[in-house]
């Protein structure tokens, strides 16, 4: 893995040098995170591409309301929700679970257990098909408690809720996460 | 707030997942399995390509707020 992390790097780092040299840091040190986030939010490779894209250039040139009171990760990660869940709202071209399925949370009775898996090239589709199926508050705060340079203060400031709000519904999104991930098996 | 990781690796030993080079990777928490998968989600590089081009067609203004970013 660490090599594969290397490798991405490698290549992030070669096309970062393509930017203005007072934007490339800032896209080598958030794009993996940013890209992700639209990635398995939006459950689109080329959405994600194309909201990674206009979450930098709008970071970019709206700079000078970045006042420096949060992270620099922070600031583009609510841009990218933003600019994300904008695009759902006009998209409407999801399928996505219904959020009250009974069934899904039923199964998320019993205690939490280790997630073993097989690493394979489907694991990716099968995050994807598990985070699709959970309403989108648990699925956006799954993605961004993922992230170890946020902490779940910043989080709850991102999405407009206490920490400890945060750590409630964490509790129950993680439960619907493992029964939904073993459902894709 | 982070738990540390502690992913195992155990190789599979049935027939078919042997034949597919396949590792069993146990993880303790969804959160560590999504950072599992960031890492293994490349950037595409089209993207920096892409925003270097919007830059040279509409540059943003230079300013100094630029190094409280980097700072």
């Amino acid at each position: 893995m660490k090599e594969a992390c290397a490798t991405a790097e490698k290549a992030a780092g070669a096309e970062d040098r393509l930017l203005p040299a007072e934007f490339s840091g800032l896209y080598t040190s958030h794009s993996r995170a940013i890209y992700y986030l639209a990635l398995r939010f939006l459950g689109d490779p080329q959405k994600a591409e194309d909201a990674t894209h206009d979450v930098f250039l709008k970071a970019i040139r709206k700079a000078e309301q970045f006042r420096g009171e949060a992270s620099a990760r922070t600031w583009l990660y609510r841009i990218a929700i933003n600019h994300c869940r904008n695009l759902q709202r006009v998209w409407h071209d999801r399928h996505v679970f219904a959020a009250s399925d009974s069934e899904v949370w039923e199964q998320t009775a019993g205690g939490e257990s280790p997630l073993r898996i097989l690493e394979t090239k489907e694991l990716g589709d099968r995050i994807q098909k598990a985070l699709d199926g959970l309403p989108e508050e648990h699925r956006l705060l799954l993605l961004l408690v993922s992230d170890e340079e946020l902490s779940y203060e910043e989080v709850g400031a991102l999405t407009g809720q206490s920490a400890e709000a945060v750590r409630g519904k964490l509790h129950r999104g993680r439960k619907a996460f493992a029964a939904l991930f073993a459902k894709t098996e | 707030m982070k738990q540390k990781l502690t992913t195992g690796q155990q190789q599979e030993q049935s027939a078919e997942t042997r034949s597919e080079k396949t590792t069993a990777k146990e993880f303790a928490s969804v959160e560590e399995l999504l950072r599992h998968d960031a890492a293994q989600t490349a950037v595409p590089p089209e993207i920096a390509q892409r925003l270097r081009q919007s830059l040279e067609e509409s540059p943003p203004p230079r300013r100094s707020w630029w190094r409280k970013l980097f700072s």
